[in-house]
């Protein structure tokens, strides 16, 4: 049988799924975690019975009739799909909203249980429900959880009230009368009376000590968190201590200490191999165990980011974060609801993207998932720290400026939009829910940081295996399948195909087919590009640089990739701020549901990659030596092409805003 | 007068919300915000305000607030 878990948002729903199904779903302290339907079996440790109990878990809502698309997809499922029995959750602490979908459900004629979820918190704050009369008047089972607790009692009591009212009736305690669904004045009138109906009953069955309306801790934290002056410097601390703990401190320790052991590793293998076929011995070694070690090593600086970004989801901040630089989104043509996605995206761009769906209005919806990807994701951390340790000798700086740059990038890119899509006189109003802050869960943040390296660590056995062994082959044998011969590296397949590439490269200061083949193949999985350089320069420990600069004299992975500093700050840079993977732009697509603006957000992302290396190089390469870089004019041609461009846009969609108002006033 | 204009931490009831946008006003009221309802600021911000209405705290921006009129 089916149970679907419905209710509003923030209310608990996913949390009680995971613990009942043991998924990982994502989860955190803020309305609109969840955009998609889920389904998965119940453990049998929380039910008796053979029949097999499948939970569907579907976002928030707080009412039938949808507000965004993700609400749409609860309403449709319950209304549609008829699942055997509802498990509404309800948030104890806000009663008098919750019940409004509740009585809402009760008309469905399917059975409802009532989970009075986080009843811990109403239990602190002294408020008393009696969840008898609750029962009584609302004609269903009401039953106490607290879904953050695996353990807890009522876990199981609601399953088991579950599976005893399917195919039972229930009694409807509010009945809407046949109004015309149309009529808007009607409507109204038949929700303000069942909200008189729910209020009733919460007068009769809860007894609170402490009322919302007065100003609590919370309030006085948010005063500060939110602060007009202060808000900001705070949410970029906060962004700015994620990233230097887990890619310039903690996160770099245990690598170091990792990559060694991947590094005995292929020296243990190398040794058996001694005697065996070159080619076999290089494919494995150097290959596979090398261009996979060499994206591994890198596993534990994205694995503290996971776990300190789960602390952070959990605590209640996103929501406030979004309150901060609301202001300030609001100015580039965004609302500060854009912010989650951003945030989402600095672990995976997939999921940010995804979690645009929560913005109702179609343009700001748009316009953020083409500029999440402009975040650098976890994929990318691996490349931002080789480059980083290879160059920079780890200087902290370089991280925090890639994301700095992001975020620059991403308000101008809003700014871009909004002139090209030419929509500046339309209001769209920003509310956001303020959920109470909590401790967050260490359990919580562990099993998303395990569930995070585990996912990472197929990806590297999988794709980038894959690539790596493909690059090795193609980089081994030219286009007669014949080994291609020392000294004589650029016959190969590889070079041949990445040549062309590399020439438009050569006016960002890194037009070599080794790098361009890195970039190229970046766009599978941007790890490939430590794992392809891994391969082609046929360096395998990229991470402890430092041990390489006692070996040789600087740093060896430098001297062998030929590049200047500002040349590799470049690429750096250019492989951050081009399109996204495949995957991320396939969830750009199902997001935006427009092949234009989906065609739109790669040319602009493509552009902006170009531009930046372009003018990271030039000027660069002005300011250390004196003189412009390699190719500047082409370079300069490229970049004023994609001005005249988007300027050419901004002038049509100028004018047909003014056609169109023209037309309004005539 | 609109919320903009409220006394932080008083009780006001919500006379009428100027909008021609009827989803927004649907999914005010699903929150239980709509004439004849209490409502109080929490506090004034830069750009919006925090209210409370029921048993929940939002954050609304300023042009928001000044379509829900007190």
């Amino acid at each position: 049988m089916r149970i679907a878990f419905a209710g509003n948002p923030n209310s608990g729903k996913t949390t009680m799924y995971n613990a009942l199904t043991g998924r990982n779903e994502h989860v955190g302290n803020w309305a609109g975690v969840t955009v998609e339907r889920k389904e998965s079996t119940i453990k049998k440790s929380y039910y008796d019975g053979l029949e097999e109990m499948i939970a569907v878990d579907l976002p928030g809502a707080y009412s039938m009739s949808p507000f965004t698309s993700e609400e749409s997809i609860t309403s449709g499922y319950v209304k549609n799909e008829k699942p055997d029995v509802i498990i509404n959750i309800v948030d104890a602490t806000n009663l008098s909203r919750s019940l409004f979908f509740t009585t809402q459900l009760l008309e469905l004629d399917i059975p409802v249980v009532v989970a009075l979820n986080k009843s811990d918190i109403t239990e602190k704050k002294q408020t008393q429900i009696n969840e008898k009369l609750l029962a009584e008047k609302l004609g269903c089972p009401v039953v106490k959880t607290v879904s953050t607790e695996s353990g807890h009692e009522g876990l199981k009591k609601v399953v088991s009230e579950a599976i005893s009212l399917k195919g039972k009736q229930q009694k409807a305690p509010y009945v809407q009368p046949d109004i015309n669904l149309k009529n808007k004045a009607a409507v109204e009138a038949a929700d303000r009376k069942r909200f008189e109906f729910v209020n009733g009953i919460v007068k009769q069955v809860e007894k609170r000590k402490v009322y919302t309306k007065d100003k609590n801790v919370q309030d006085k934290i948010d005063s500060v968190i939110t602060h007009k002056i202060i808000g900001i410097p705070i949410f970029a601390g906060i962004i700015f201590l994620v990233f230097y703990i887990s890619q310039t401190t903690l996160g770099t320790w245990i690598a170091d200490w990792l990559v060694a052991w991947i590094e005995t590793f292929q020296g243990w293998v190398g040794g058996l191999m001694e005697n065996t076929n070159p080619l076999l011995q290089a494919l494995l070694v150097e290959g596979i165990i090398g261009g996979v070690g060499a994206v591994v090593g890198f596993l534990p600086l994205v694995m503290v980011m996971y776990f300190l970004i789960a602390l952070l989801e959990d605590c209640g901040y996103m929501a406030r974060a979004t309150v901060v630089l609301d202001p300030i989104f609001k100015r580039v043509g965004l609302s500060g609801k854009s912010v989650i996605p951003m945030v989402i995206g600095t672990g995976c761009a997939i999921p940010g993207v995804m979690a645009c769906r929560t913005i109702r209005n179609e343009r700001e919806r748009r316009t953020t998932a083409m500029l999440t990807p402009f975040m650098p994701c976890g994929a990318k951390i691996p490349v931002i720290a080789l480059f980083a340790g290879a160059f920079f000798a780890d200087a902290w700086w370089v991280s925090a400026t890639m994301y700095l740059v992001g975020i620059v990038l991403v308000l101008l890119g809003a700014l871009l939009v909004k002139r090209v899509t030419g929509q500046k006189y339309r209001k769209s109003f920003f509310i956001m829910e303020l959920p109470e802050y909590k401790l967050p869960s260490l359990k919580r943040a562990c099993v998303s940081m395990l569930e995070r390296g585990k996912a990472y660590i197929v990806k590297a056995g999988t794709i980038i295996l894959v690539c790596n062994t493909a690059v090795q082959i193609m980089q081994s044998f030219n286009w007669q399948f014949q080994l291609v011969e020392e000294g004589a590296e650029s016959t190969s397949i590889l070079a041949s195909i990445a040549h062309p590439f590399a020439i438009l490269f050569i006016p960002l200061g890194f037009g070599v087919w080794q790098l361009a083949a890195a970039s190229v193949t970046g766009f599978i999985a941007k790890e490939n590009v430590v794992g392809t350089l891994a391969v082609v320069y046929g360096v395998t420990n990229l991470i402890d640089t430092d041990e390489l600069a006692l070996v040789g004299s600087g740093s060896e992975v430098a001297t062998i990739m030929g590049l200047t500093k500002v040349a590799a700050l470049a690429y750096l840079m250019f492989n951050l701020y081009t399109p996204p993977c495949f995957a991320a732009l396939g969830a750009m697509n199902s997001e935006m549901k427009s092949g234009k603006w989906l065609l739109g957000g790669i040319c602009l992302q493509l552009a902006t990659g170009y531009t930046v290396a372009f003018l990271v190089y030039q000027i660069g390469t002005l300011i250390t030596t004196g003189s412009l870089g390699t190719a500047f004019v082409p370079g300069l041609i490229a970049v004023i092409v994609f001005a005249l461009i988007i300027l050419w846009r901004i002038r049509k969609s100028d004018k047909e805003f003014a056609a169109q108002y023209s037309l309004h006033s005539a | 007068m609109n919320l903009l204009e409220a006394k932080e931490g008083e009780e006001y009831i919500i006379k009428e919300i100027i909008t021609d946008d009827e989803e927004l006003n649907a999914f005010l009221f699903s929150l239980g915000c709509y004439s004849g309802e209490p409502i109080t600021v929490i506090s004034h911000l830069k750009g919006g305000c925090v209210v409370s209405i029921k048993d929940g705290r939002y954050n609304i921006d300023s042009d928001l607030a000044q379509a829900i009129s007190i």
